[in-house]
């Protein structure tokens, strides 16, 4: 096909979604959505294979490919020109249950040609805990509603008895109405966009566009293997609830074009709602793998092709129903991630050509604490801390991770204003700050995560509760590369209202404080949250990290004195100067007490 | 086969005696045979995490190792990885 109508078909693809994101962003009323850019929108072909990747949390890729196919398995020639279906089952295709797709056919002519899909985690799902992140769930029963594939608007026309249906099992239905609103509004505009383009150019030229597209990006992906080399590398992530701990273990094989992740040996499926589905674990693991792969190739079934995934049925990354999956996308799916960016990274630090393009695991423990209860205008609020998004970038072979540098799996993620948060719900920030000493060490430090403290302020009931679902703070997830050192672990502090402080406590906090990190928690009175979260993956030995570098780190108090001495084998004069022959002597000895060892 | 070839960011593989080796990058120290697995012929420091300096790790679980694997001819640092007590070491080799 001709090179210049090819290019600009792709162009006018990557807008299409561009656009479309945008709508949803606009419309939603939910700080989740256009606050932390938890959402995503995607073109696929008329088989409802992945056409055009788009941008939001890309674990929903793939899983969104098998929501429309599992539309198309179920309603066949039912599907009409205006139609739009609503699939949230996590065991058909959706990552939790609060996560929905909307996915619309796009017809031209009277005939199917594509399909549009988007996410929104909505307001609320009707589970048992406020907000969708359901940790003392039991089983799918408990996580509200859930649906393998409805059709919500017929031709054109809202199915309002379907619709009010929804909105009578969900809390504030008004504000899920926006969500589901924004999400017909985005797939209108991706179909408009869709439409118009195949006017201009013809459903022939388009359909063909979209095959070469498709066959461009296996022909890349494929040579890219080639030139990477062949072997096997191991990641493991340790999951932490309430003192049970799960283990997803992953080994990636590459061979020749072919790339496998078999995740054998994973821990069973937990009673705790961590675990994710299969369709689940594939998105999981094709995050990281688009943009550290892929990163100058059209995310689409092209790419799919090459990738195998083994992941054992009733494990913790492939679980059975009715097992709890609430969390997944914070739990086992945040996992698989994290270990899919260990060995890719692992992989491509294995080459000469590529190792530039490895990266330490950056942000490897999204927190999911879900604010709720009566707001200072009087309503009822639901709200997630998009902290959680804010993130921490790892380290690469030539620089440094950005501190609070967002993540992987999620191009467009970050967090909102503390000003926009306190204007919707009662409550103040103390403080909210990078973290020192949280990005690992390494000769690039992986960038820093955060760390913050709220209090109620001017709420109508004293306060408010909040939900967490943290999967742990006993492990660091962010994995160093290279001799590089894992970025520090998250922690959750619930400073009680007029518990004394002891010694040691944090003093910017008010009074004492205990760990929370799994269920329903108050923040009254004089309660106050403490949160704080990991940094990235460092690179490389701590002792290669020029000395100025770790100097100007304890000077930003992004690094300690402590570490930098302990660590890095720096020292610094009171003055936060680098005393060279020092630092140098205590290097030297650091090293000869390593050689001093016994090998393993 | 190339003399010397990458087998991570810190070893490299190439000619030894009786087949071909792992080395250190750094010094070119010879660690094992490429069908060993060249942990268990580095220098391994293994410490709970939350004694490794920096107040973020102190909070990590009590049983939460940090395991350091050094060149045992130039103390460069060739690896690390996070581990609970008697998991077996996680192993990344390249096919040659
Ligand atoms: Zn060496």
């Amino acid at each position: 096909m001709d090179p210049m109508t090819f290019s600009i078909i792709r162009h006018r693809l990557f807008r299409i979604v561009d656009e479309a994101v945008i709508t949803l962003k606009h419309v939603s009323g939910s700080a989740i959505t256009n606050e932390g850019h938890d959402l995503m929108v995607s073109l696929y072909g008329a088989d409802g294979s992945l056409l055009m990747g788009g941008v939001g949390f890309l674990h929903h890729l793939t899983s969104a490919a098998e929501a429309c196919k599992a539309v198309i398995r179920k309603f066949g020639d039912r599907i009409g020109e205006g139609d739009v279906y609503l699939l949230n089952d996590p065991y058909t295709a959706a990552l939790h249950t609060s996560d929905i797709y909307l996915v619309a056919p796009i017809h031209y002519d009277g005939k199917l040609v594509a399909w549009s899909a988007c996410f929104v985690h909505v307001y609320d799902i009707g589970a048992m805990n406020p907000g969708g992140f359901s940790p003392q769930s039991i089983d799918i029963f408990t996580e509200g509603f859930s649906s393998p594939g409805i059709k919500i608007v017929d031709k054109g026309e809202m199915v309002q008895d379907v619709v009010d249906t929804i909105l009578n099992m969900v809390r504030s239905p008004e504000m899920v109405m926006l969500d589901l609103r924004s999400m017909i509004a985005c797939n209108n505009v991706a179909r408009e966009r869709m439409q118009s383009l195949i006017a201009k150019y013809g459903p022939e030229t388009v359909n063909e566009a979209g095959a070469e597209l498709i066959r461009q990006s296996e022909e890349l992906l494929r040579a890219r293997l080639l030139e990477l080399p062949d072997g096997s590398w191991q990641s493991r992530q340790y999951l932490d609830v309430q003192g049970e701990t799960a283990t997803v273990r992953l080994t990636m094989t590459k061979k020749g074009d072919r790339l496998i992740f078999d995740f054998t040996g994973s821990s069973p499926q937990s009673r705790h709602s961590i675990n994710c589905t299969y369709w689940a674990a594939l998105g999981g693991l094709f995050a990281p793998l688009f943009p550290l792969l892929c990163y100058d190739i059209t995310w689409n079934e092209g790419v799919i092709r090459l990738i195998e995934m083994i992941a054992p049925e009733g494990s913790v990354v492939n679980c059975t129903r009715p097992a709890p999956v609430s969390v997944a996308t914070v739990g086992a799916i945040q996992s698989v991630n994290n270990a899919a960016c260990a060995t890719i990274g692992k992989m491509l630090a294995a080459s000469d050509k590529y190792r530039e393009q490895a990266t330490a695991v950056w942000h490897a423990n999204h927190f999911a604490i879900f604010k709720f209860g009566r707001n200072q205008k009087g309503g009822q609020s639901i709200g997630i801390l998009t902290e959680t998004f804010a993130g921490a970038g790892g380290a690469s072979a030539f620089a440094d991770g950005v501190d609070i540098g967002g993540e992987v799996p999620n191009p467009i993620s970050r967090m909102a204003n503390v000003e926009t948060v306190e204007a919707s719900f009662p409550i103040r920030y103390l403080f909210r700050k990078r973290m020192a000493d949280s990005g690992g060490p390494g000769r690039w430090r992986g960038g820093t995560g955060g760390e913050l403290a709220i209090v109620p302020h001017k709420a109508p009931d004293g306060g408010l509760h909040y939900v967490i679902s943290g999967k742990g703070d006993r492990h660091p997830m962010s994995d160093g590369l290279a001799g590089g050192l894992p970025g520090g672990p998250n922690a959750y502090l619930w400073a009680k209202s007029g518990e004394a402080a002891a010694a040691g406590d944090d003093g910017r906090l008010p009074g004492g404080a205990q760990a929370v990190s799994w269920g329903v928690f108050p923040l009254m009175g004089e309660d106050a949250l403490y949160v704080r979260w990991n940094g990235g993956g460092g690179y490389g030995d701590p002792l290669d990290r020029d000395p100025e570098n770790v100097a100007k780190d304890v000077v930003g108090a992004l690094v300690s004195a402590d570490a930098a001495r302990d660590i890095y084998g720096v020292v610094l004069s009171e003055q936060g100067v680098v005393d060279t022959a020092a630092t140098d002597a205590l290097r030297g000895s650091m090293k000869a007490e390593r050689m001093a060892g016994e090998a393993a | 086969m190339k003399e010397v070839r990458s087998w991570s960011a810190t070893l490299v593989s190439m000619p030894g005696k009786s087949g071909r080796v792992i080395a250190c990058r750094a010094c070119s120290a010879e660690l094992c045979g490429t069908d060993a697995s060249w942990k268990e012929h580095a220098v391994l420091r293994e410490s709970p995490l939350r004694e490794a300096a920096g107040a973020t790790y102190r909070s990590a679980g009590d049983e939460v190792l940090l395991r350091r694997f050094y060149c045992g001819s130039c103390g460069a640092a060739l690896d690390s990885e996070i581990a609970l007590p008697g998991e077996p070491f996680l192993l990344d080799r390249l096919a040659e």
